[in-house]
């Protein structure tokens, strides 16, 4: 995978943007360090609930073997499903930059916790140890404060949710790891319809990128150092996503967020009054458009053609009227799903035959290779749709800071983006189901300790997509604000206050 | 794969000066005509060979157009490297380079490294600019300087990587500290540098080139 295969050619923009008056600089007041004028009253929840690694950089792993004292999660508060959600994330993250996990080896660790702490059991063992199972999985709910579901606080969500559909998930055996993914899924479905709690991402001193960009050089410092490099790199998340050009978009989305909140900060801070009361009242409805809040009602639309994908996210991106086209995430889809097609059907056959041999070991082989070959194609699909779908929100936020003429509000394109957000983590959810069908299809032979980690993995990656595009679309949140203010003021001013600094 | 550092590269100037086609010259050795305008910012990276040191260029092609440039500067922020290019058979684009320098001055590091380009050496009927404005304005503003021609090639290695060199030894006399990422440098994953460039690892690892060599 050579660098050079991973240059996008410049050529996204299908419109050309005609207007020049762009955005205003409208910094009057230099210096803001009021806080309550900002419009989010409560970001102490956040940084408790969704830690950064750095916050806690020695190893979450390590610390996971310790009862967690304030991590203590319970099935009881629902509202923190977010919160799970994040933590899930973060002590994947905080075990990449720790001194000895990799992302790769913390992935590890973390399915051999998720597996023990599932109980999941294998096939193989099934018809003998259902009674057992059964019993284990009870166990788990009743502990589920105990050391190894703290940190990965999701876990017990899981562990909840395996208990409650009882035997039925036990005896389905794989079905299960299925089901769990599923469940996975509908956290985030469930989580924070406030959506404070990711909010407070950008009010810390490391940002998502960095993050990201750790991890990344992390996994590069690991493989490196294998002789086996290649092969293992094609299943490093953090390493696609980044060929894929999703950290450089994620960096400079980060940027234009970070400036749009300084701008936003000091237009409060000039305003007063019954002036500055209407502003903050109308940036509160913008601020409720990425509550993410409808996440939960759509869930019953399963079978989608790859039709539907593409005509709804190109339908929301016509109604965001920005230049910014989902052309290339689209595809950068449908070649998934192709792929899963072909796959599903290739297995089958294989197995036909390897029934009429007698399960010979030539027919494993190639199995084997083709779980493999599936869980790498899973991942390098879910970091690609990922970097596409951060570098259209990126796309997005410099065409809105571009100030295009505004034939929408910034209160609708922020619900459009909502939208958007949500068909993609669906996508994303639905994606990964498809890939640890053919998985489960593929590898129905495979020893569990083999097969379920590669499964996990993929749910995995899936989870962490999802929150990282949902991160993502919160740091759109000042760059609407400030299309909206903008929106708002003369279009002479804005001529005024644009013209100093692009003056030759 | 790995690399010794990374150093992060802007590419700005006029609309229509080349930028992203220098780009693409560079990291796909292609040249292609017909370029859609760059909404915002796009990228581009590449492994490059210095003193045996291999080193990253994270390359942010910025948009040129007038309209963009108050998003375009949100970009410049922890730039190692600037490159600055504008059109020898467009007079105008050469007049904005005031401009634009003291837009990359102010925002990013003051010891950033900055080539001013003149592209499109290819036309030399055309040209409007000549060779020795290009020199006398960058050794009045203390930038390297060298003539381009993304279509041919000519001097795109040499552009991008001089500018490598600059900033490499900038940090060996200490002028940066890349321990501040503010200053576009990181130190890449350390250790088995040499060890790993595998066959797998494609990256034309482009030797050192001579500076004033080439074509223009």
């Amino acid at each position: 995978m050579s660098e050079k295969d991973d240059i996008e050619t410049p050529v996204i923009a299908e419109a050309t943007p005609t207007l020049e008056n762009g955005n205003s600089e409208p910094a009057k007041n230099s210096e803001c360090v009021d806080q309550s004028a900002k419009p989010e009253n409560k970001p102490e929840p956040v940084v408790s609930t969704r830690k950064r690694p750095e916050s806690k950089p020695s190893s979450d792993l390590e610390s996971s073997e310790v009862p967690p004292v304030q991590e203590t999660v319970s099935k009881d508060e629902p509202q923190t499903g977010w919160g799970y959600w994040g933590s899930w994330g973060k002590s994947l993250l905080s075990s990449a930059s720790a001194t000895v996990a990799t992302v790769g080896q913390g992935i590890s660790n973390v399915i051999e916790k998720a597996e023990t702490s599932l109980g999941i059991p294998s096939p193989s063992e099934i018809s003998t140890e259902v009674q057992y199972a059964t019993g284990e999985t009870n166990a788990k709910e009743n502990e589920k404060s105990s050391p190894m579901t703290g940190p990965f606080g999701v876990f017990s969500t899981i562990s909840t949710a395996v208990h409650s559909t009882g035997k039925s998930v036990i005896s389905g055996g794989l079905d299960a790891l299925e089901f769990i993914g599923k469940k996975t899924m509908d956290v985030i479905a469930e989580g924070d319809p406030g959506f404070k709690r990711t909010k407070g991402l950008m009010n810390r001193n490391s940002t998502l990128s960095q993050v990201l960009r750790e991890a990344k050089e992390k996994e590069e410092q690991w493989t490196s150092s294998e002789v086996t490099m290649e092969r293992d790199k094609k299943n490093h998340y953090g390493l696609l996503f980044d060929e894929f050009q999703g950290l450089s978009h994620l960096e400079a989305l980060e940027m234009l967020s970070r400036e749009s909140e300084i701008k936003v900060k000091s237009i409060l801070n000039s305003l007063s009054g019954e002036e500055l009361e209407t502003l903050k009242l109308e940036l509160e409805q913008l601020k409720e458009a990425f509550s993410l809040a409808e996440f939960c009602e759509e869930e019953e639309e399963e079978a989608k053609g790859d039709e539907d994908f593409t005509k709804e996210i190109t339908e929301l991106f016509s109604q965001l009227h920005v230049s910014s086209k989902p052309g290339k995430l689209a595809r950068a889809r449908n070649t998934a799903h192709e792929w899963i097609r072909t796959a599903l059907a290739k297995p089958l056959e294989e197995k036909e035959e390897g029934e009429n041999r007698l399960e010979g070991e030539k027919t494993e082989q190639i199995n084997k290779n083709s779980i493999e070959d599936i869980h790498a194609f899973a991942i390098r699909s879910l970091a690609e749709l990922t970097a596409c779908s951060i570098e259209l929100f990126h796309k997005t936020a410099a065409l809105v800071l571009h100030g295009e003429k505004q034939e929408v509000t910034a209160i609708e394109r922020s619900r459009t983006l909502s939208q958007v957000t949500i068909v993609l983590c669906k996508e994303l959810s639905s994606l990964s189901k498809e890939f640890t069908t053919c998985l489960t299809t593929a590898g129905v032979k495979e020893k569990a300790d083999i097969l379920n980690p590669l499964i996990t993995a993929v749910f995995l990656e899936a989870s962490n997509s999802a929150s990282y595009i949902q991160d993502a679309f919160q740091l759109l949140f000042p760059v609407l604000e400030i299309s909206l203010i903008e929106s708002k003021s003369e279009p002479h001013e804005l001529q005024q206050a644009w013209r100093p600094l692009s003056e030759h | 794969m790995t690399y010794a550092y990374l150093f992060k590269y802007i590419i700005i100037g006029d609309t229509g000066v080349g930028k992203s086609c220098l780009l693409l010259q560079f990291t796909d050795k292609r040249f292609q005509p017909v370029h859609d305008l760059t909404i915002g910012v796009e990228f581009g990276a590449r492994m490059v060979n210095i003193d045996g040191k291999q080193i990253k260029l994270q390359i942010w092609d910025t948009a040129g157009q007038e309209s963009f440039r108050s998003i375009t500067r949100s970009y410049y922020r922890g730039a190692a490297g600037a490159l600055l290019v504008y059109d020898i058979t467009r007079r105008e684009t050469f007049n904005h380079l005031t401009s634009w320098l003291e837009d990359a001055r102010q925002h990013s590091s003051s010891n950033m490294v900055i080539m001013l380009i003149g592209n499109k050496s290819d036309l030399e009927s055309r040209r409007d600019v000549k060779r020795e404005e290009g020199e006398a304005f960058a050794r009045e503003h203390g930038l390297i300087f060298m003539e381009t021609s993304a279509k041919t090639a000519c001097n795109v290695e040499e552009a991008f990587i001089n500018t490598a060199k600059e900033i490499y030894r900038k940090i060996q006399q200490g002028l940066f500290d890349v321990h501040n990422e503010a200053n576009g440098i990181k130190i890449g994953p350390q250790q088995c540098i040499s060890s790993s460039v595998g066959p797998s690892t494609s990256q034309r690892n482009s030797g050192d080139v001579e500076s004033n060599s080439g074509c223009c």
